[in-house]
């Protein structure tokens, strides 16, 4: 491969770094997998990135990684299918994702936040993605149903039903204390 | 308009994705329908949590570092790639080269079987290097990260230069097992091309000018300093590679000139 191929690549690319971890993160919720996955997602990417550069002007870097993580991420959860069932709550993310934020009132944001952390855990993996993809990445719909691979529509549904399930999780566990 | 359809389009309309006519429409209907209205407070307070709460992660560190050394690879790894058939015929063809390079076809004999073996061995090693992530296991232009790094790996410490200013920056280094011993391997870089450097301490006698063989587009020049034995592999042309052998033979004085120069800020 040429020098200024690897340039370009680099370019367009690497600066999606952030957005390629934060949803390997999510969607594996481990770190050590999380960075496999980009590795290998960023792998895969330069060995299509002709395809991509093929698609004209128009394709947009970040949504074209991101969907390969997110296809990384999935065949790696096949494969470790077992594992991913039994998932403990993943506390160095948790504790991670804390150090980053400091809430004004600590104590109830961090009940707050532990709530959703474990109300985001139980959703299912086509669920968990659209939240992050929308919430976390600012992504579009037809964003999403690009980097999803599935039609506006169903972008729309599943974030829908993943809110409400959120409500719901999140409610239950307020009437429960 | 069921309740499910109301609350579809009331997530679309949170998400700034409704057409302007139906979120007029919308935005008619949740001033008329307190059930709707609290719906749609509660979506826009769970999407400001989840913004708030669940924070967009930094890559670490060490994950770019590692992804920019391994994209370098394997651009580099590309071009030697470029047009072969799937990994397991590579191997054979490499095995049949190999084979060739044991039975001796080098343009200036070597000193005997066992250097034409370590010949074959030096050879193995540069190939396998350029196979992904397999060419450095510490990352660094900078010869003072590059050296310490052998500490403790090796029972001795490798001289270690940088010739960018020569146009043979250093790319970094790894650990290599050559001729029943492990031995220091510094890579180099020329343009697209990659050089790999073995040496290991060696007490035999100081030859003259580099020994030069040639096999399968690879070139490899031996020769032996009073402290040790070097051997440098490359697909570079041969001139340019005697003009790198002429520079780490001067070792220290010349290096020093390029490689003393302060890092960049």
């Amino acid at each position: 491969m040429e020098s200024s191929e690897l340039e370009r690549f680099e370019a367009i690319v690497l600066p999606h770094l952030d957005a390629a971890y934060t949803l390997a993160r999510y969607l594996t919720r481990n770190d050590h997998d999380a960075q496999d996955i980009v590795q290998d997602a960023y792998l895969r990417a330069l060995k299509y990135f002709g395809g991509f550069r093929g698609q004209g002007s128009a394709g947009d870097g970040r949504t074209w990684l991101l969907a390969i993580v997110r296809n990384t991420a999935h065949t790696w959860r096949r494969r470790h299918r077992s594992d991913a069932l039994t998932t403990e709550f993943d506390e160095k993310l948790h504790s991670d994702a804390a150090a980053e934020h400091t809430p004004a009132t600590a104590l109830d944001s961090d009940s707050a936040r532990q709530s959703l952390y474990q109300a985001l855990d139980r959703l299912g993996p086509e669920f968990r993605e659209v939240i992050v993809l929308r919430e976390l990445e600012g992504l579009s719909y037809k964003e999403i149903g690009d980097v999803t691979g599935v039609p506006i529509g169903t972008v729309m549904s599943r974030l829908s039903r993943a809110r409400r399930r959120l409500q719901e999780t999140l409610r239950n566990r307020e009437e429960g204390e | 308009m069921t309740h499910r359809e109301l609350e579809l389009q009331l997530d679309a309309y949170v998400d700034g994705e409704l057409a302007p006519e139906d979120a007029r429409e919308l935005e008619a209907h949740l001033s008329a329908c307190g059930d709707c209205a609290r719906l749609h407070e509660a979506r826009v307070a769970l999407s400001a949590a989840i913004r708030e709460q669940v924070p967009a992660l930094r890559a670490p560190g060490a994950l770019r570092d590692r992804v920019r050394a391994t994209l370098r690879d394997a651009a580099r790894t590309t071009r030697v790639r470029r047009g072969l058939p799937a990994v397991a015929t590579r191997w054979l063809a490499l095995a049949a080269s190999l084979a060739t390079v044991a039975v001796g076809s080098w343009r200036l004999a070597l000193s005997g079987a066992g250097e034409d073996a370590l010949a074959g061995q030096v050879l193995a090693s540069h190939v396998r290097s350029l196979m992904p992530g397999h060419l450095t296991d510490v990352v660094s232009s900078d010869q003072h990260t590059v050296k310490p790094w052998f500490n403790g790996k090796l029972d001795f410490s490798p001289p270690v230069y940088d010739f960018a200013g020569r146009g043979f920056p250093l790319i970094g280094g790894r650990l290599d097992y050559v001729g029943g011993r492990a031995v220091a391997a510094l890579v180099y870089g020329r343009r697209q091309h990659v050089i790999n450097v073995f040496l290991w301490p060696t007490r035999g006698s100081v030859g003259g000018a580099p020994r030069v063989a040639t096999r399968q587009g690879y070139h490899l020049l031996q020769w032996t300093t009073p402290e040790y034995a070097y051997w440098v592999v490359s697909d570079l042309g041969l001139a340019e590679l005697h003009d790198f052998a002429h520079l780490l033979r001067q070792g220290d004085s010349t290096a020093a000139g390029p490689a003393a120069a302060p890092p960049p800020p």
